[in-house]
């Protein structure tokens, strides 16, 4: 789960991170009571979890009253849906760098990464300057040791009093991952003031999904999603992604899924959504079917081969979930696996003509949703 | 011969009083493994397909031999179980678990290696050489899919090994191992770490690599083809060849390295080898016949 900006800031400011001075604001009313606190000049913040708002113009800075008024109103206006932002202190910057703590796969280590070049897209600085980044595995049976990190902030060349502020942010960086269970916790930029003080200057958390059981501060709310069907795929813990094409997928297994989506492109057909009702899901198809019926598409397509996920099963709730919602486009089946037999006799008693290849039932699907023939 | 297990291989089964532990040990043992015994804290006394359970696996040693242990266990406790399963000397484990917290597995992943053991998943099916013998929950029954040969394989994916499977037999092909590594960013044991184990296998003429956007493990086999671990035909399929960028999509695999992760890098690293990359499930059998990969 991916917390927004002030949510991570929180965290900071609880783990003895400096942040600049803030106030949260969810309607146009507050904005007086917030740049009190802040002052001016400040930084008008949208709170969304999509990344390069500055791109977007969702980040403003402002120098007087009626400057952040009209900015305040126009993000709170803005036709993708902000609730929240984020009011925060202009910062006297000398310098931006980026670091980060993510997870080595092939260590199996945490790892710290670094660069004094701030405030820029870091996977792009991997591969046009990598010389740039500086990258410290941790163990994490022994943590961030303060000689790694001491290490890392001298190599940047900075001046003592910078620096000891630095090994300071990159130890309590750590606590934050290890507390929250993080697959990712980035300060990008992180700002060397003028006053040699270091200030994180936006913040981004990612909680590790497989370990929401054991990190239950923070929880989604409907209104945190884009549409309805989101939400309701969250809600159940249903793999779910909308996207703006003809072809709603309802498969089960993420690689499968993710191929179905691949041979749907191939064969010149869009997707309206992925959605992936395998593994524990697999006696939710009602609740699967529900969800796609609310985007817009022209065709369901169901594709399966699953092993503790029982075809038959999967085909009885599919026939079940027809007879409840009644869908008023056409749905293309093809379930395979453990008991397929069975599967086919089902689907076939209630009416619908299973197929048996995912690249026929593909190319059904693209064929339907061009308006060829049922 | 097969690599990882055999008919050979004595089995410990931790979590096999459980509804997934019993039924699959049912399975598993009527495919022909050598299931010897079984642990569930709690729960000693019980016999579970005539096997005896114990209350731990120390405790278990005191009455059997076994080479491996299979895990199921719930997520949660999968690291503890794991830990359970080294300290007792065990160098095959292989856990099912769906939902294993990151930082566990970056915890058990590191134990493995100073073990010197292999930890198989999670959130995988387990490893098969089919119609000899099992660790996990392999639909061995359905005979299009199960079937022996001299293909190794190993995938990320539960489904989509099924769908490509069977397409490598429906092409006249069969398996002598598939290894699930599992859908996790970061398996106890990735591809490439399997490889001197098919290559020494004189069985395995081929192997199938079935991956998908995410991580940098496709590209770990295509440096092993570079530095001559592997000298076997190897035929690629990878899911995510159109997914928009920046989303994460299939298993939670994509976490950033430098920039790498993308289908197109894999199939770069991988053709550049001299593998072959199928561009459709279908295609995969087309590429080991034109391997000169023989049929049995």
């Amino acid at each position: 789960m991916k917390l927004y900006e002030y949510q991570a800031k929180q965290v900071f400011k609880e783990a003895s991170i400096p942040i600049p001075v803030s106030v949260l604001i969810e309607n146009q009313s507050e904005l007086n009571h917030a740049l009190d606190q802040v002052g001016l000049p400040c930084v008008i913040k949208a709170q969304i979890l999509s990344g390069g708002r500055g791109k977007a113009n969702l980040i403003s800075f402002v120098n007087s009253k009626e400057k952040a008024e009209s900015e305040v109103k126009r993000l709170f206006n803005h036709e993708i849906k902000i609730k929240r932002l984020l009011i925060e202190q202009a910062v006297d910057i000398k310098q931006e760098i980026y670091v980060s703590i993510t997870v080595d796969p092939f260590l199996a280590t945490g790892l710290l990464i670094i660069s004094a070049e701030g405030g820029i897209d870091i996977e792009t600085l991997a591969v046009t300057q990598p010389e740039k980044i500086i990258k410290e595995p941790i163990d994490l049976r022994y943590g961030l040791m303060p000689y790694q990190a001491s290490q890392i902030a001298y190599a940047l060349g900075f001046s003592q009093a910078i620096t000891k502020e630095l090994i300071k942010v990159l130890m309590n960086l750590y606590k934050v991952f290890v507390a929250y269970d993080a697959e990712l916790v980035e300060i990008n930029p992180l700002f060397i003031t003028n006053s040699d003080t270091v200030v994180a200057g936006d913040g981004k958390l990612m909680i590790d999904d497989n370990s929401m059981f054991r990190q239950q501060r923070f929880e989604r709310l409907e209104g945190d999603y884009k549409t309805e069907a989101e939400f309701d795929a969250n809600q159940e813990g249903i793999p779910f992604i909308q996207f703006d094409g003809d072809i709603g997928l309802m498969c089960a297994g993420a690689g499968l899924t993710t191929t179905v989506y691949d041979l749907i492109h191939y064969e010149g057909g869009t997707v309206a959504n992925y959605l992936e009702f395998g593994g524990p899901n697999y006696k939710k198809a009602v609740k699967a079917m529900e969800i796609c019926l609310k985007v817009p598409s022209k065709v369901i397509l169901i594709v399966t081969f699953g092993t503790i996920a029982r075809a038959d099963v999967m085909a009885e709730g599919i026939v079940d979930a027809i007879k409840r919602l009644k869908p008023d486009r056409p749905i293309v089946t093809c379930i395979r696996g453990t008991n397929e037999i069975e599967a086919v006799r089902i689907l076939k008693e209630a009416g619908l003509e299973p197929l048996f290849d995912t690249e026929e039932a593909v190319r059904k699907a693209v064929s339907l949703a061009s308006g060829g023939i049922k | 011969m097969s690599i990882f297990i055999d008919r050979k291989t004595r089995v410990l089964v931790q979590g096999i009083t459980g509804s997934e532990g019993s039924f699959w040990t049912k399975h598993m043992i009527e495919l022909g493994t050598q299931v010897v015994c079984g642990v569930t804290p709690g729960k000693e006394g019980q016999l579970i397909e005539g096997l005896p359970v114990y209350n731990s696996v120390k405790e278990a040693m005191k009455h059997h031999q076994f080479d491996a242990s299979m895990l199921f266990v719930p997520p949660k406790l999968t690291k503890d179980a794991v830990m359970e399963a080294l300290s007792a000397g065990i160098k095959k484990i292989v856990t099912i678990a769906d939902g294993i917290p990151l930082h566990d597995m970056i915890l058990i992943r590191q134990a493995a290696k100073e073990h010197h053991a292999f930890v198989v998943g999670g959130n995988t099916s387990g490893v098969i050489s089919p119609e000899l013998a099992m660790m996990g929950s392999f639909p061995y029954w359905i005979e299009r899919v199960y079937k022996k040969g001299n293909i190794g394989v190993m995938t990320r994916s539960g489904s989509l090994t099924n769908e490509v499977t069977a397409m490598i037999v429906e092409a006249g092909y069969g398996v002598s191992t598939l290894i699930g590594v599992g859908g996790d960013p970061v398996p106890g044991t990735r591809f490439a770490e399997f490889l001197p184990l098919y290559e020494a296998d004189p069985e395995t003429k081929a192997i199938v690599i079935i991956g998908e956007l995410g991580g940098t493990m496709e590209e770990d086999v295509a440096d092993a083809i570079k530095n001559g671990i592997l000298t076997k035909p190897l035929v690629a399929f990878l899911g995510g060849r159109t997914a928009p960028k920046g989303q994460k999509m299939g298993h939670a695999g994509a976490i950033i390295s430098g920039g790498k992760g993308s289908v197109e890098d894999k199939i770069k690293a991988l053709t550049e080898v001299g593998a072959l990359v199928a561009e459709r499930p279908r295609m995969v059998g087309k590429l080991l016949e034109k391997s000169n990969v023989p049929k049995n």
